[in-house]
């Protein structure tokens, strides 16, 4: 499945929803919408409760009414999710943290900049991060660019 | 054995609102679900000096507990019934939780240095613990969702204290210097009111420790330490946005406090200057960035370097989100240099 498609997201929300061990060990509820920038290609992920239950494909104008907006090169996006597929996780350097630090301009942006958003991130952190490691065990299509 | 009159059972059924039947929804029965009726209002002043529930019957002739903080202004954040949720569900269980077998031996210089910072990070713990629960008990039971919060939050902070402490002694280390504990004196010490120590606390030291956890969880040595981080990064976010709503809520209803905070940073700034002054954490948090002695004098201090101008940036922006004006001109020395820095 072509990343980052609604029906890539929506196949890691499958496998995401489906495992208790998300919702535990720092992981839990969450209700926030982010974006996910990958080029021209914007997909709106909505997290409800336990479940990742939706995404869309959305133009750049709808990134003021999500939380925070995720956005990085295609080929750190990709290299994000090689080293997730490699190691079932995200190891060291592709953490959703360790990228937002590394990046001159962040990893997770507003529009708005609203802080009490903008820390959402923070606060569910770990389970955005379950949801990335989630799509360990889905076919990703890396597109001929890699 | 003295008369018993036989009981009427007739007080039993009086409630101010009897019939209530909240139900649970898809993501259960929280605690901001049940705020119907007359349960869910919540005042400007609590006038009650007991432990009466909110919506429950008063007593007359229950003498007052003393209450010192019965302002809605004072403590409230509408986002406390979440955030309470939110820590009750992302509870964490240092014990089991934490892949502690994912440590091994590391050098010795290294060891020290992640002991060291362990060593500074288990006080503010301390400070965090002892802070809240002293403020604790003086919040009018009105405004339960706040103190029910901080509850939580105190015992995030037992965790992070009992989790960095077992990080120290597991791999053959052990507990560092001291801290010069500044910071944590005068945040101990803020007597103006609640909104004053959540500046200090929340806001001020908040987004210092939440950078700091950031980069170590960036540089951490194994899965163990990440997850340590990650934990406390998350738990320390929920503070800073109960801050957060806390202090925009208590600016809209205080004509006043945007000033006395812009007071309370600029003196808190001074206080904070002095303490980075001391070289103990600076060089231990090098030395992790840099992966040992050898380059922490120039990598390790190039990230360290970067770690206080994203703490400067987000410290400022934190101000001026909430429309406490700065001025640049004041910070002192040892701040300004990262907010230069940041904009070179």
């Amino acid at each position: 499945m072509r990343f980052p498609s609604p029906e890539w997201f929506n196949a890691v929300a499958a496998v995401f929803n489906a495992d208790d061990r998300y919702r535990g060990a720092g992981g839990g509820q969450s209700f926030c919408r982010f974006g996910v920038i990958v080029g021209d290609d914007i997909v709106v992920v909505t997290m409800d409760g336990h479940e990742c239950s939706g995404a869309e494909t959305v133009d750049r104008s709808s990134l003021t009414d999500v939380d925070f907006y995720l956005e990085m090169p295609r080929s750190q996006w990709l290299a994000m999710l090689k080293d997730i597929a490699t190691n079932g996780r995200a190891t060291l350097n592709h953490t959703l943290n360790t990228i937002d630090l590394d990046l001159d301009e962040g990893l997770s942006k507003s529009i708005h900049g609203d802080q009490y958003r903008e820390d959402l991130f923070f606060r569910y952190n770990q389970t955005l991060q379950f949801l990335f490691d989630a799509s360990a065990r889905v076919q990703t299509d890396f597109g001929a660019s890699t | 054995m003295a008369d018993q009159h036989p009981p009427k059972y007739g007080t039993v059924a009086r409630s101010n609102q009897w019939g209530t039947r909240v139900k649970p929804n898809k993501h259960g029965l929280r605690l901001g679900d049940i705020n119907v009726g007359v349960y869910g209002e919540i005042p400007d002043r609590w006038e009650d000096q007991t432990r009466n529930p909110r919506g429950a019957i008063a007593k007359k002739g229950v003498p007052p507990l003393g209450y010192a903080i019965r302002d809605k202004a004072d403590l409230w954040a509408d986002c406390a019934a979440d955030l309470y949720e939110e820590a009750i569900q992302r509870r964490f269980a240092s014990a089991t939780d934490v892949p502690w077998h994912t440590i091994k031996p590391l050098p010795d210089v290294l060891e020290r240095s992640i002991c060291q910072v362990l060593t500074e990070l288990c006080q503010y713990a301390n400070c965090d613990i002892e802070v809240i629960s002293q403020w604790q008990h003086q919040m009018a039971y009105g405004y339960h969702e706040v103190k029910q919060f901080l509850a939580t939050a105190t015992f995030d902070a037992t965790r992070m204290y009992e989790t960095f402490r077992k990080r120290a002694l597991c791999n053959g280390g052990g507990l560092g210097l001291e801290g010069p504990g500044e910071i944590n004196r005068m945040i101990l010490e803020s007597r103006g009111g609640w909104s004053e120590t959540v500046t200090y606390l929340l806001l001020m030291r908040g987004s210092y420790m939440q950078t700091m956890l950031r980069y170590l969880e960036r540089y951490a040595q194994n899965d163990a330490e990440r997850s340590i981080y990650r934990f406390a990064l998350e738990a320390k976010a929920r503070q800073i946005t109960y801050g957060l709503d806390h202090l925009r809520y208590s600016i809209a209803h205080d004509d006043d406090r945007r000033t006395v905070m812009q007071m309370l940073f600029f003196i808190g700034d001074r206080v904070w200057a002095r303490e980075l002054g001391d070289h103990v954490l600076r060089e231990a948090l090098s030395i992790i960035f840099a992966g040992g002695l050898e380059d922490a004098p120039t990598e390790g201090n190039a990230t360290y370097n970067r770690m206080m101008r994203d703490f400067m940036n987000e410290y400022l922006g934190i101000c001026e989100w909430l429309g406490v004006k700065r001025d640049l001109a004041t910070l002192p020395g040892r701040m300004s240099q990262f907010v230069i820095a940041a904009a070179g």
